[in-house]
């Protein structure tokens, strides 16, 4: 039975082929146009690290400026990031199973012993021992490095797998040396492809860039006075004068996380945070009412308003234009199946029932749906190139993937039956008699 | 022509002109605020730089290894920079304008002032070819003498050096009124520098910042050990001299590299690329919106042409002419799209409403409604006319027909 409405109802669009061409056309384009922003959305505000969403945290306290906020369009936020003795302070803890403090730096390396090729400049992250762990970050080679690289700042650096060719070639370089700055760096592990989107760990620089190239100790950071290359924000009148100054000032440049595994933990560490700070505040310090935070990764993400305003924006306006397509198809195929109920009278005389009618005129309004949905998906496809091309660091947002097809037919799919089932209810109200008196 | 009959006609099939009047109503609501949101990101993409954007070159060297000495390095570039025929200026600096990165520090006219204030910069640490290399106009005052250019090596230090130059706006908030030159600026140590110009207004690092155009010169080397320069070429040159400027710095064989040699265009690009991006997704809606609403015109026009076939006959047999006709379903076309723009009006403000207070876009300016509402008419209008046409090229004799 259903390959005989099938059948029909190819013949109906096949008898009109301007009409239907019309109505598929309209909806692969409402559809097109919404998957497109729809993807982007979905991508947008994904959480790469949601499968440790309950465990990690970022950490926020308010050491800012007694006279205003830290962001005068939202008063209540304490700043994004921390201070230097704020973290190893906190850090300290041994109440998280495991904690990261961590910035950015930039090294110049030097690969002319290992390949020969010419110094060049990188963006690095600078990070306690518990980086690679917290974040699940897949090793190729190697792991990261222990305690004690940490406690006494050892020269030791993970490379990314990119990296890790530009200066060793596709090999494995753990036990390696590369020269970092001018100094000997033993390689403990390298990274295979990672490349988080949003870059949750660290939103202040570009939410979609791609990862720092290297990882080295936090210490040797301290120890070598390596400069910062991420944001450093100061509100306090002191001097700046030496790196040591900069270490010990209310300056925020550092980021600071937590994994912490039950209630428990969690309620002790906010009970610990919230004592540091009113020690701070005995000395001088924290000016401002308390104001300190634990955020879970995807409270972090909608903390720093990954995904703006712009994007959902054009997510309504797809879906309003998705409504005018239904609103055209819905106009076509009325006058499409008021204009065929001559043949529909015909076949009701014959002996058809009011409920046949009906599912054949779904089935006709299903097959435009999917035919919509499949072009639809050729349209995304076509919109998530268009927008890759345009714009760089946007492979990650822009991946067609099955799931996108899914959604796209399926909006295809409802749009259709919703906009058909008014035509196809009216078509079935008809009396077959007065279509069989007159031509 | 009599309006009343023309109503009462198109009622008599009420779903195709609810749908048509629904389309074109929704298709106004989202036009008029697509295309103001457009018109809106399109002027500030077009605000003023105030530097000579398109023939700045933008070089950013680093230099590594123990024999690299940075001041020399610079005067040693700057030189061969400035020797190479079709730069006009040379600069180093800590920082590219509207590059989306750079510092900030806040300044008062007094002591007591610069502690409290909120009245910020974004800082340039330049030479006495800055104003030159930018390309910005020196409204009052001078530019920067070679003596006054200071530097610290340390690239921690809280220095302030002797000499700054500030555009309008930072002139304005810091001293009002006032005449700036020749008076001091403090900064929240207590220390301070003399203003000896001030420039035409220029963005600075930031473009989406509330007050972008507060931007303050100092007369400073910036320490390393990276460094980047701004090089001004004269007008068209800016592209063909980017190969010759790395190759110039790199024969000088010292212990650093030079990353890249871009143009100023690459930054600003990068500034604006989600205003124009946006520019361009909303642009794509309402062509096709418009299309498809088109359309939509057409097809009602074109089913109510082949549903009135015997009426449109049997009315040219008792007398009406061919322009009578197609001046009917222009009307009836006119009086549906009337009836979709108002209600699109209304559609389009509570819309434009609900987007700027959710979403904190500015208000929507009631123009777009009315130029929204002349296009949709113009567009019924256009639209109908292929159908009118058919219709009225029906032969009258079809009324005494029964087949």
């Amino acid at each position: 039975m259903f390959t005989y409405h099938l059948r029909l109802a190819f013949k109906s669009l096949r008898r009109n082929p301007v009409l239907s061409a019309l109505m598929i056309g309209a909806i692969a384009l409402g559809v097109g146009v919404c998957s497109t922003t729809l993807t982007v959305y979905r991508l947008m505000s994904g959480n790469p690290i949601a499968h440790r969403n309950d465990v990690l945290y970022s950490v926020t306290v308010d050491n800012w400026d007694p006279a205003r906020p830290w962001n005068e369009k939202r008063p209540d936020i304490a700043p994004m990031e921390i201070a230097y003795r704020d973290a190893m302070a906190l850090g300290a803890s041994k109440i998280p199973s495991r904690h990261v403090v961590m910035r950015k730096t930039t090294f110049v390396v030097d690969p002319s012993r290992t390949n020969g090729a010419k110094p060049f400049q990188v963006e690095a992250r600078l990070a306690t021992k518990d980086f690679f762990t917290m974040f699940d970050t897949p090793f190729l080679y190697g792991g990261g490095w222990d305690q004690a690289a940490d406690d006494g700042a050892q020269n030791v650096v993970v490379l990314t797998r990119n990296t890790n060719q530009k200066t060793f070639g596709d090999v494995n370089s753990v036990g390696r040396t590369l020269q970092l700055d001018g100094r000997d760096y033993k390689v403990v592990g390298v990274l295979n492809e990672w490349n988080p989107s949003p870059k949750f760990y660290d939103l202040n620089n570009g939410a979609f860039d791609e990862p720092e190239e290297l990882f080295v100790p936090l210490s040797v950071g301290a120890a070598l006075e390596l400069p910062p290359a991420g944001n450093v924000n100061c509100w306090r009148n002191e001097p700046l004068n030496s790196y040591t100054d900069l270490m010990n000032s209310d300056c925020v440049w550092h980021q600071f996380w937590v994994q912490l595994d039950n209630d428990e933990q969690v309620q002790s560490f906010r009970t610990l945070v919230d004592n540091y700070v009113r020690d701070q505040k005995a000395l001088g310090r924290f000016p401002r009412p308390m104001n300190n935070h634990l955020y879970r990764p995807d409270e972090w993400l909608k903390h720093n308003r990954v995904v703006r305003n712009d994007n959902r924006v054009l997510v309504g306006l797809s879906f309003m234009f998705l409504a005018v397509c239904l609103l055209n198809m819905l106009g076509l195929l009325l006058a499409k199946f008021l204009g065929g109920a001559p043949l529909v009278g015909l076949r009701r005389a014959l002996g058809a029932s009011r409920s046949m009618i009906f599912r054949q005129h779904l089935v006709e309004v299903s097959v435009i749906g999917v035919a919509g949905g499949l072009l639809g998906v050729g349209l995304t496809v076509l919109g998530l190139l268009q927008i890759r091309t345009m714009y760089e660091n946007y492979e990650g947002l822009t991946r067609v993937d099955f799931t996108m097809g899914v959604i796209a037919i399926a909006i295809a799919l409802a749009a259709g039956i919703i906009a058909g089932l008014y035509p196809t209810w009216r078509v079935c109200r008809t009396q077959p008699a007065s279509y069989l008196k007159t031509q | 022509m009599e309006i009343r009959p023309i109503l009462s006609a198109m009622f008599r099939n009420k779903t195709g002109v609810v749908l048509v009047g629904l389309q074109i109503a929704l298709t106004l609501a989202v036009v008029a605020n697509a295309a103001f949101i457009i018109i809106n990101r399109m002027d500030l993409i077009n605000r003023p730089k105030g530097i000579d954007s398109d023939n700045i070159l933008v070089v950013h060297s680093y230099g590594f290894g123990p024999t690299y000495d940075h001041l020399q390095t610079v005067q040693r570039d700057l030189d061969t920079l400035r020797a190479i025929p079709g730069v006009v200026a040379a600069t180093s600096t800590n920082g590219i304008p509207m590059s989306g990165g750079g510092s900030q520090n806040a300044y008062g006219r007094t002591p007591e002032a610069a502690k409290t204030t909120t009245v910020s910069a974004n800082i340039y640490e330049l030479n006495e070819q800055g104003v030159a290399a930018l390309g910005v106009k020196l409204i009052e005052g001078r530019v920067f003498t070679k003596e006054e250019v200071q530097y610290n090596p340390s690239p921690t230090n809280s220095d302030f050096a002797p000499a700054v130059i500030l555009t309008k706006d930072m002139d304005h908030a810091i001293f009002g009124d006032e005449p700036a030159l020749g008076k001091p600026i403090y900064d929240g140590l207590g220390q301070s520098a003399v203003v000896v110009g001030v420039i035409e207004n220029m963005l600075g690092a930031w473009v989406g910042f509330d007050a972008p155009y507060r931007v303050l010169f100092t007369s400073r080397t910036a320490s390393g050990p990276t460094g980047n320069y701004i090089v001004r070429t004269e007008p068209g040159r800016s592209n063909a001299l980017i190969p010759e400027i790395e190759k110039k710095l790199s024969a000088l064989n010292l212990p650093r590299a030079i990353a890249w040699v871009r143009p100023h265009s690459y930054f600003v690009e990068k500034s604006y690329r989600s205003d124009s991006r946006m520019v361009s997704y909303l642009g794509v809606i309402v062509v096709l919106m418009i299309v498809i609403t088109a359309l939509g015109i057409v097809g009602l026009a074109s089913f109510q042409v082949n549903v009135r076939t015997k009426q449109i006959g049997t009315r040219r047999a008792v007398g009406a002419t061919r322009s009578n006709i197609i001046r009917y379903f222009m009307v009836e076309n006119w009086l549906l799209t009337t009836g979709g723009v108002v209600a699109g009006a209304v559609f389009a403000f509570a819309f434009g409403h609900w987007l700027s207070s959710a979403y904190a876009l500015p208000r929507l300016d009631p123009m777009f409604v009315v130029a929204g509402s002349v296009l949709l008419l113009i567009l019924g209008q256009l639209a109908v006319f292929v159908p009118a046409r058919r219709a009225a090229a029906i032969p009258p004799a079809i009324a005494t027909r029964t087949v």
